[in-house]
């Protein structure tokens, strides 16, 4: 579906997101957080709704790589490029490791070696207090400035420029995850979610693949996760807790799977949502619940499908969506 | 050096029956999660919440009652009943479904009720004692153990092994475990599977509920305590393997026995240590101890 749009097209609408977002939510802070989660729900999307493998443990790329990029730029200063690359190329690693080690199992099994693996990391977050701050996290993490040769060099001191620094670089990881998931690499994933024995029997290395679509995932989730730490100018221990996973697997099947866009609206949704209802009433994620159930008995496509299926209702198109209708 | 000797003796002693009670616990944990996925396939994320239900339960109604026995039958009981409604209005729905549609179902489910615990109870997590007969320790020579811990074991082992009866020796426990095997074959054969699995769903659940009944009065009762059970149980299944009451009893011992070791020269380490320890199994043996494959 998303093969037959131009390219260029999805570079207008990834700015167009970018650029209107401040505007259309109550504050820069809280458009922050949605392309930063945004990133960290298109990492879990590669995994979820191109593999079809269901990652509960996506908050220990996230948390390790707001550790990643928090000690690099307290410790070394070494300006923001070098820090985001050793956040990307750790989140990269370790991902392909945990990858590694949880496709041995499949099915049932694999989600809950994720689980394991991201427990097993807060608890060593938890006991490396000398380094991570253990429960009290890490604190004062500042943001280093951008040195590009024959231009001034840039601090993100304040709100605005922190958010223009987070939308160049959500279009560019945007734009880079767009042409991963169109390119032939791409239409390999799609294979393995539809039908894991029939693309290992065409002679793919389906585990090479997994293996590289969680390195991919864990570095766009480190890097999300490094840019919140910067963000916050802190890293709590929480950033790599199972309730982390949750939110963020919750966001992304709340966007819709199997469409970067999803991804994007998932988190805008669930922020927004969150954003306002956590000042109305302090067990507001009862309603979240409520809301899971409801949305994953009677619309398990998600808003980005159901978003996509009025439209064409609309227009009166509605009978080729069954064709798109392989994701469930 | 003999009294050194027989210093060393009691404290492993003492460690090696902390590790064989918190074992037993997370066997029922793991049974629980284990038969309801041998049965129906189903995966239950709010498995955890479920045994933290059980120990409010259990406070709750020592709270009314002042009676520590009525709490801890009425903490599985109650649970089960529970589980019964959810499952006929709610978790039947979902068996044919795929297992990440079930895990983000039975997920919103654990938020609905962790959120209620905390809308009930409160956010100060609650203490419960254990009856005046069961408090204080007891003493073997100069040997002295917590008499409520030994008391859990011997509630665990009794009710394992009244689980075993009830799955190896009843038509009900046939029918389960010819169900595990085969569900089709099990209802072409005339068994109404739909009172089977509402029936087993509330078996695993109430054994969730027990485990946390048992807990509360050495953890006290905290809507948070679920996370880490659930946590503890998926790792007892991945060690031992899916749908085996042998392979959740083995996970179960050797979580607890690592557990209870570790904390005795690295207490912060003890979580560490369990999930590195499932890590290596996993490597070993990729189907787990007694899994089939």
């Amino acid at each position: 579906m998303s093969t037959s749009v131009p390219f260029r097209v999805h570079i207008a609408a990834s700015v167009i997101i970018a650029a209107a977002l401040p505007f259309l939510v109550p504050s820069t802070v809280l458009a922050t957080e949605i392309l930063i989660f945004g990133m960290a729900v298109i990492g879990c999307n590669l995994l979820l709704g191109y593999t079809g493998l269901l990652s509960f443990g996506q908050a220990l790329f996230f948390g390790a790589g707001a550790y990643i990029a928090s000690l690099t730029a307290i410790h070394w200063e070494i300006g923001l490029i070098p820090v985001l690359l050793l956040t990307i190329l750790a989140g990269a690693i370790l991902a392909a490791i945990v990858g590694y080690l949880a496709i041995r199992r499949q099915g049932i099994y694999f989600v809950m070696l994720t689980l394991a693996f991201g427990q097993l990391g807060y608890y060593i977050a938890f006991l490396a207090e000398e380094i991570t701050g253990g429960e009290d996290g890490l604190l004062d993490v500042p943001r280093p400035p951008l040195e590009l040769p024959l231009l001034p060099d840039m601090t993100f001191a304040n709100d605005a420029s922190f958010y223009g620094l987070t939308a160049v670089i959500f279009v560019l990881c945007f734009l880079m995850m767009q042409r991963l998931v169109d390119s032939p690499l791409g239409s390999v994933l799609k294979a393995i979610r539809q039908n894991e024995k029939r693309a290992e029997a065409i002679g793919y290395q389906v585990r090479l693949y997994k293996i590289a679509v969680f390195a991919f995932s864990g570095a766009i989730t480190a890097l999300a996760g490094g840019l919140y730490a910067m963000m916050l100018n802190f890293a709590p221990l929480s950033n790599i807790d199972i309730e982390t996973s949750e939110q963020i697997l919750f966001m992304a099947v709340l966007g819709g799977l199997g469409s970067l866009y999803g991804s994007v609206i998932g988190a805008g949704v669930f922020l927004v949502a969150s954003d306002f209802f956590s000042e109305l009433w302090p067990r507001w994620m009862l309603l979240l619940g409520l809301f899971l159930v409801v949305v994953m008995m009677f619309a398990p496509g998600g808003l980005w499908h159901g978003l996509v299926v009025g439209f064409e209702r609309l227009r009166g198109r509605h009978k080729t969506s069954t064709e798109e209708n392989d994701h469930g | 050096m003999r009294v050194r000797g027989s210093f060393l003796m009691s404290l492993y002693l003492f460690q090696t029956l902390n590790g064989l009670g918190l074992g037993l616990i997370y066997f029922l944990m793991g049974l629980g999660l284990t038969i309801i996925f041998g049965m129906m396939n189903f995966v239950n994320f709010a498995h955890g919440v479920f045994y933290a239900a059980g120990a409010f339960i259990c406070y709750q109604f020592i709270a009314w009652t002042g009676m520590f026995w009525v709490g801890l039958f009425a903490g599985p009981i109650v649970v089960g009943l529970l589980a019964l409604i959810l499952e006929r209005f709610l978790i039947r729905r979902l068996y044919a479904s795929d297992h990440a549609v079930q895990i983000l179902v039975t997920i919103g489910l654990m938020l609905i009720l962790r959120e209620s615990i905390l809308l009930i109870w409160g956010t100060v997590p609650k203490n419960v004692s254990p009856p005046e007969i069961l408090s204080g320790v007891l003493l073997i020579g100069d040997f002295a153990y917590p008499k409520y811990r030994l008391f859990i074991i011997g509630v665990t082992i009794v009710a394992s092994l009244g689980v075993w009866l009830l799955l190896e020796r009843t038509r009900f426990g046939m029918t389960v475990r010819a169900g595990s095997e085969n569900p089709i074959m099990v209802s072409m054969l005339g068994v109404n599977t739909s009172k089977l699995f509402a029936a087993t769903f509330a078996l695993g659940v109430t054994l969730a509920g027990l485990a946390g009944g048992l807990m509360a009065p050495i953890r006290g009762a905290s809507a948070f305590m679920g996370a880490e059970a659930l946590g503890i149980a998926f790792v007892v299944v991945v060690i031992g393997g899916m749908g085996s009451f042998v392979g959740a009893l083995a996970g179960g011992l050797i979580v607890g026995l690592v557990q209870s070791f570790t904390s005795g020269f690295w207490p912060e380490g003890t979580n560490v240590m369990i999930y590195s320890v499932m890590a290596l199994i996993i490597m070993l043996r990729p189907n787990g101890l007694f899994g089939r494959s």
